[in-house]
């Protein structure tokens, strides 16, 4: 019934993945190759990967899954590449669906970002910052890369206009059993900010940034009308998680600048500093508002300077 | 898979709610068949439900799920179903149908005591007490097949098994020799009379179709959202292929 091109190789990391293995081997089993990276299992996982599949790589475990998973793409045979985590799974029409796409508009994309249904304590999110959740999975060998880090999205080499995102909602999709409950997603979201990496400039370190954070994930991710109070617990629990973040990586710098501990308080007095998340969202990265202020005097300083100004 | 086994296609599109209550009737059905060793297995097709269907709640009624992302035809789905869990029998069957306990024991029986019998319906009545199906008749000119009887109250309708040219695939037990001579269902059909084709086709082959009459079951017909826009092109291709090789009923 599928067609026997374009051919797909399949890369799939494994990490003590006995639970959702199966339904992810399953459901990618028409693929030309599949290639199994595990992480040191110390369940099954082995024992069921082995059922599908001969092209096992063990590795040490690694803390950061992005961070490894350039080495071996490398080891695929196929022009195209299709990366699925264990814990997921494709439709039984995904294959048709994938070959099709590839056909159709391989030769214009090097990239396809598949959207994702997100399962999580036994409910599929439909909110707008957990849905469509565009994952750029299916690509062309060689023009993606991932970025150290844990779920950072990877970088499309080729650029950006390689890139399509297929369109929700009747599409292929990646289905995604994170969570099986609110404790579980507590557990991991404390497991990755631990594991991830920080920056070590401890100029760039700014709490009150890693505070307008949480208020983002409280703005952004509660959405009652699609997904009713798991959206509500879920977004404090990132809320939370930005704050974490922001103290783990204070204790990991050199020389710890003041915390700014007051820049947290609006948490408890229930205050959303809007201006805050608006210049975050509009300078679309990470920033340090006092490195900012900081510059901005210098540069004044600087044409002053030049303009044989003496201040008083 | 051992003798006798029945593999139950649901094809679903939605309707969590309804859907529950047509699985657990369903268990309840299949539960009066355990005597011998058969197993049966139950198949979901996740027709594009937006959201999906989550395999956890599914699990508890011992269920399979099948998903796909984009909608498939009637006939897609359930020959997809078929091919990944052969059986002895198919049981085809919708999710607005709500069967009574002995219904698929009535429809197991018949067919096993018919070895002739290579596909077998069942009566069903809408939530008012009145026929929705109890066997397909075919009328003269642009009519075609229909629901014989519809709308009338059933108790008024005899209550004995007997043969059709076709039954419909709102609750169809197919067995599987049939289902392979005639590789399943015809998916040219974009939704509906798919099945009406397969009855008529294997009846063009010496088999005998019937409808189960004893028992009766609840059917709400057509509850899926876009589903009767479908029907047109289907009843296009279906008279383009079959009029002029049936007999009228009247």
């Amino acid at each position: 019934m599928v067609e026997n091109f374009p051919r797909i190789s399949v890369v799939m990391h494994t990490r003590n993945s006995q639970e959702t293995l199966e339904r992810a081997m399953e459901s990618v089993s028409w693929a030309d190759e599949i290639i199994i990276v595990d992480m040191a299992s110390e369940d099954a996982t082995l024992e069921i990967a082995r059922r599908f599949t001969d092209r096992i790589i063990s590795i040490p475990f690694y803390s950061r899954v992005d961070g490894v998973r350039n080495r071996y793409l490398e080891e695929a045979a196929s022009e195209w590449i299709l990366v699925l985590d264990s814990d997921e799974f494709l439709s039984y029409d995904a294959p048709r669906e994938l070959k099709g796409l590839i056909t159709r508009l391989g030769g214009k994309y090097d990239a396809f970002a598949m959207p994702r249904y997100n399962i999580i304590a036994g409910q599929i999110m439909k909110g707008g910052a957990w849905y469509p959740d565009y994952q750029i999975r299916l690509f062309r060998k060689g023009t993606v890369k991932w970025i150290d880090g844990t779920h950072i999205l990877p970088e499309v080499v080729t650029g950006p206009r390689r890139l399509l995102e297929i369109r929700s909602p009747d599409c292929p999709h990646i289905h995604h059993r994170n969570y099986p409950s609110l404790q579980e997603f507590i557990r991991r979201q404390v497991d990755y900010a631990l594991r991830d990496t920080y920056e070590s400039d401890s100029r760039h370190f700014d709490f009150s940034d890693y505070v307008a954070r949480a208020y983002e994930a409280l703005a952004i991710r509660s959405d009652r009308e699609n997904d009713g109070d798991l959206s509500h617990a879920l977004s404090l629990v990132m809320a939370w998680d930005a704050v974490i973040r922001g103290l783990i990586q204070w204790e990991r710098l050199s020389t710890k600048p003041p915390l700014g501990f007051f820049a947290a308080l609006p948490i408890a007095t229930g205050r959303v500093p809007w201006w805050r998340i608006s210049l975050r969202r509009w300078l679309w990265r990470r920033h340090s508002m006092w490195f900012l202020i900081r510059r901005l005097r210098e540069i004044l300083r600087w044409i002053a300077m030049k303009a044989g100004i003496r201040r008083v | 898979m051992t003798k006798e086994g029945i593999t139950v296609i649901v094809v679903s599109k939605g309707l969590e709610g309804l859907l529950h209550f047509c699985l657990t009737a369903l268990q309840r059905a299949l539960q009066r068949l355990m005597s011998g060793g058969e197993v049966h297995r139950v198949v979901v097709v996740d027709n594009a439900s937006r959201p999906p269907y989550i395999q956890d709640l599914y699990r508890t009624l011992g269920v399979k799920l099948l998903r796909a992302d984009l909608p498939l035809s009637f006939a897609a789905a359930n020959n997809a179903a078929a091919t990944l869990y052969p059986n002895d029998f198919y049981l085809l069957l919708n999710n607005d149908v709500l069967l009574t306990e002995e219904t698929l024991l009535g429809m197991h029986k018949l067919m096993r005591d018919h070895p002739q019998v290579g596909l077998c319906g069942s009566r069903l009545i809408f939530p008012d007490g009145s026929i929705q199906h109890c066997g397909v008749l075919f009328g003269p000119g642009g009519i075609g097949p229909y629901h014989g009887f519809r709308k009338k109250p059933s108790d008024q309708v005899s209550r004995i098994n007997r043969e059709y040219q076709a039954v419909t695939g709102a609750c169809l037990l197919v067995r599987r020799a049939v289902w392979e001579e005639l590789g399943g269902l015809d998916e040219s059909y974009p939704f509906g009379l798919e099945d009406i084709d397969l009855c008529l086709r294997a009846r063009q082959r010496g088999w005998n179709v019937m409808c189960h009459n004893e028992t009766e079951s609840l059917h709400l017909e057509a509850m899926t959202p876009g589903r009767r826009a479908l029907d047109i092109p289907s009843r296009k291709l279906f008279m383009k292929r079959w009029k002029g090789h049936y007999t009228l009923d009247g």
